[in-house]
């Protein structure tokens, strides 16, 4: 995003905090989902999956176009919904900083799988015997 | 991450090399579980429940002390974990699960994570929050300044 991170600090943009409040509603997390998994729907095939009346459920569409996440096509007397996956690309962010937490642990995890190898024979720069293999992880 | 992706779940995976049952050590010895990863009294067993002490993530209201909980596991395959925030009034209200899968790959192990249960609505909250408090702390730094 090309927005500067005073920018982003001082108001996230209305548009990103209209695709938060649509992905705040488990029932278009699911209308989402059903579009990844099956790719486009008609709107009878999707109201089919939820327990909801006509006029609610057509209310948490609107909101999902508004938002960008879907679009809507008319196919015959269909109307067809899909996925607009490209605002998700927005909200990513949102994530950063767990997606860093889990690789500095990650890293954390090899380096010491790796160091505890020392001694154990599981590293061919270990010691200057030439080559190893898996086998000598066996050895204390 | 593709942009198909739903974007409460966050997916990593890592190639160690190293077989799975190495990895799964690190992953269920507290012992070793202190040293990369936080201390806390783990043990493998379902419903077993243990708290780990890390550091708070600024930005995103999480205190960084975990409540957790093993959910499940299938020894050098698998384990979920719930893990909530230990500080009830924590702004992240987190209260998520995570799952390691080994899966063997050559003489080492692919090690995938998957972390679920990111809640939007939350998010758009604590966003909400944060520009009031921005705003308040400005204002305040300014009468200040007008009545020093």
């Amino acid at each position: 995003m090309d927005v500067t991170p005073t920018a982003v600090r001082q108001s996230s943009s209305p548009a990103e905090d209209e695709i938060f409040a649509a992905l705040a509603s488990p029932v278009r997390r699911e209308v989402l989902r059903l579009l990844r998994e099956r790719g486009p729907q008609s709107v009878q095939d999707l109201a089919s999956c939820f327990s909801m009346a006509r006029p609610s459920f057509s209310e948490h569409l609107r909101v999902l176009r508004e938002a960008g996440l879907v679009s809507e096509r008319r196919d015959g007397r269909r109307r067809l919904y899909r996925l607009e996956p490209v605002p998700l690309v927005r909200v990513r962010d949102w994530l950063d900083p767990y997606e860093r937490f889990w690789r500095d642990r990650l890293s954390a995890l090899r380096h010491l799988l790796d160091d505890t190898d020392t001694g154990t024979g599981g590293r061919p720069h270990d010691s200057g015997s030439g080559p190893r293999t898996d086998q000598d992880e066996e050895k204390p | 991450m593709t942009d198909l992706d739903d974007p409460t779940v966050l997916h990593l995976d890592e190639y160690l090399a190293h077989p799975p049952a190495r990895v799964w050590q690190a992953l269920t010895d507290p012992g070793l579980l202190a040293q990369w990863f936080m201390p806390g009294d783990f043990r493998l067993s379902v419903g077993h429940r243990y708290t780990m002490r890390g550091t708070a993530m600024p930005g995103t209201g999480f205190s960084g002390t975990v409540q957790a909980e093993v959910l499940a596991f299938e020894p050098e395959r698998m384990l979920r974990l719930a893990w909530r925030d230990a500080d009830p009034g924590s702004p992240s209200a987190a209260d998520w699960t995570i799952t390691w899968t080994l899966e063997p790959e050559g003489r080492g192990t692919r090690l995938f994570l998957t972390h679920e249960g990111f809640d939007p609505g939350n998010e758009m909250q604590r966003r909400a929050r944060s520009i009031m408090d921005g705003g308040w702390r400005h204002l305040m730094t300014n009468s200040l300044a007008a009545v020093l």
